[in-house]
């Protein structure tokens, strides 16, 4: 996951964020966030930098030109497969 | 999540404790106290000691807010992935909009812990991050563990779930308690469908066993007895 950092991420169609760093439970650190619907949450607007807890992460979508779907989907079939043995 | 109860504040497992620290629960002030990150919750008490503790699990997000005007003070922003109970969901529903409040922010509280010292705000803030790696939802971990046996297709799973751009949950919140609904149903599709071709091995995982057999009833065929054995049970399949 570490080649990710640095990207432009929005965490579930919520918070867009350059993303920071993340573990392996998916936590996630994003800096220089938006909120997407800042009028539904205005407690957002201030905040220029958050920690979101891995299990609440929905979807995190990566921008599609610069990441090599393929690459990525084959990784985490095998890191699922893996993880049957 | 215990609120201005009389509990004592932690003394194990402290990363940071800071005092003179002001806490704001859902826009309502609460006093000036001392905020305790411990590695087994988060605890707030005030000089009489009555405070509140949060358990990490609940603690969907948390965040340093510079911004002054959008609050008029520095603070740690925290989210709660909680509705508040007793005499604070009064004060809660008073500030916001009640229709608003369950139809779009159902289930969550904000906190905001202001310190009189602002210069520690980047300490809590990695603290609060330390002890949230401690936590771990269980619920993940086991996830990992279910799919032994089970093939996870994630395209599947991508179609059934949302296609990017028409998504089933618009809300935050509404995605959290969404996600374990639908998660299990596709789940529980997955293995119907692997159920009609894969032995035992299905049976055998640790697919929260007892749930989804149970769960058989929504309506999803499975012909658990019936496995067409030798089929696919060397499968490790490969789209």
């Amino acid at each position: 996951m570490c080649p990710l950092c640095g990207w432009d991420v929005l965490v579930s169609y919520l918070i867009c964020g350059t993303l920071h760093s993340v573990d392996q439970y998916l936590n996630i650190k994003l800096t220089d966030i938006s909120v997407t619907d800042p009028e539904k949450y205005p407690h957002m607007l201030s905040v220029k930098n958050c920690f979101i807890r891995g299990s609440v992460v929905r979807y995190v979508q990566l921008p599609a030109d610069e990441v090599d779907t393929q690459l990525l989907q084959d990784a985490a079939r095998k890191e699922a497969l893996q993880q049957k043995q | 999540m215990v609120l201005l109860r009389s509990v004592p504040p932690p003394t194990e497992g402290v990363r940071h404790e800071q005092g003179e620290t002001t806490a704001v629960l859902d826009g309502k002030g609460l006093g000036t106290g001392t905020l305790y990150v411990a590695e087994t919750r988060l605890s707030w008490f005030d000089g009489s000691g009555m405070g509140f503790s949060l358990e990490y699990p609940t603690i969907s997000l948390h965040a340093i807010s510079r911004d002054l005007s959008a609050y008029p003070q520095e603070h740690l922003y925290v989210m709660v992935n909680a509705k508040l109970n007793d005499e604070m969901q009064e004060n809660a529903h008073d500030d916001e909009e009640d229709e608003d409040e369950e139809d779009d922010c159902e289930g969550i509280t904000e906190i905001r812990f202001v310190p009189s010292d602002k210069a520690a705000l980047e300490s809590m803030f990695s603290a609060m991050c330390e002890c949230q790696a401690l936590h771990p939802d269980p619920d993940d971990e086991d996830s990992n563990g279910d799919f032994d046996g089970d093939e996870y297709d994630v395209e599947e799973a991508e179609a059934e779930h949302g296609q990017g751009d028409i998504p089933s949950f618009c809300t935050y919140e509404e995605g959290v308690s969404g996600l374990r609904a639908e998660g299990q149903a596709t789940l529980q599709r997955l293995e119907g469908m692997l159920a009609q071709s894969v032995a035992n091995t299905f049976h055998m995982a640790g697919v929260r066993t007892d749930e989804t057999n149970g769960e058989f009833d929504d309506g999803v065929e499975v012909d658990a007895g019936s496995t067409v054995a030798g089929q696919f049970e060397d499968a490790d399949i490969d789209h």
